[in-house]
């Protein structure tokens, strides 16, 4: 029953102070909001879920600031950018990105670990926004809107952003400089 | 594989499963010890503001706990004539007939 329940009721129910509700929400966009951590902060599995639970854990206290609640999914990636942001900051690993934990992870077929050490690498030479825009759009097929949105930047400097992330990337694949 | 392909097949491979039980289970715990603190401090104020009154009022209550000392043996008679005739009026009532 509560697999069909939408966004918009869930966060209804729990601002009413359902933690199942809430757990609902949860389930239904860890995925997206750890995956995005994942690839924007590029410094390992166990740090982007450890932010995604510190944004989570925001969500939940500030649930009520929550405007539209049928766009969860951006509002939270947005808290879990700030967080991501914060986190970069007080570290002081943004520029210190290993790739150790690269190694641990299976590859898909047709790819080396070359690939996938170029495009980390290719990833953390990119400026944070320039990044999570990539990692919005080009990674999980966000709308150029929807990442705006979450990200808090205007469209034109999302669109500018993916434009120049993906051909870096796909230069450091192997593609052609001006790809 | 082409570079765009390639781009494609790493960042998929990066993707966390759909569900993930143990981060579920991680995420609901620190609320639930969220919730616990905000629940204590919530009540701090409530239990200062008990121990105050309790305090001034120690000068009105100290007077009275030793009159109720004397006339504690006087209480517990009275109480224990009262539970008894509770007990058998209740049982009075089980056992008539009808």
């Amino acid at each position: 029953m509560g697999e069909f329940q939408t966004d918009a009721e869930l966060v209804s129910r729990a601002l009413a102070g359902s933690d199942t509700a809430f757990s609902r929400l949860v389930e239904r966009h860890q995925a997206a909001v750890r995956g995005f951590l994942r690839r924007a902060l590029g410094s390992g599995w166990a740090e982007a879920d450890d932010v995604a639970q510190d944004a989570f854990l925001a969500a939940w206290r500030s649930l009520r600031s929550l405007k539209d609640a049928t766009a969860v999914r951006p509002w939270l990636c947005g808290i879990a950018w700030r967080k991501a942001q914060d986190r970069v900051r007080t570290s002081r690993r943004g520029a210190a990105r290993d790739s150790v934990w690269l190694e641990t992870v299976e590859l898909p077929s047709g790819l080396s670990h070359e690939d996938r050490l170029s495009l980390a690498a290719a990833m953390g030479e990119l400026p944070a926004d320039v990044r999570a825009c990539v990692a919005l759009c080009l990674a999980d097929g966000w709308s150029h809107g929807e990442a705006a949105l979450a990200l808090d930047l205007p469209l034109g400097t999302v669109k500018s952003h993916v434009a120049r992330g993906r051909a870096r990337l796909l230069k450091a694949l192997g593609g052609p400089d001006d790809a | 594989m082409t570079p765009e392909q390639k781009l494609q097949a790493l960042f998929t491979a990066e993707a966390p499963p759909a569900r993930d039980h143990a981060f579920q289970a991680r995420v609901a715990q620190r609320i639930a010890l969220r919730r616990a603190w905000m629940t204590v401090v919530a009540l701090v104020p409530w239990g200062v503001a008990a121990t105050t009154v309790l305090w001034a009022l120690i000068p009105v209550i100290e007077p009275l706990t030793r009159e109720l000392t004397t006339l504690m043996p006087a209480a517990i008679a009275l109480a224990g004539v009262a539970v008894s005739a509770v007990a058998a009026q209740a049982l009075s009532r089980r056992f008539s007939a009808g």
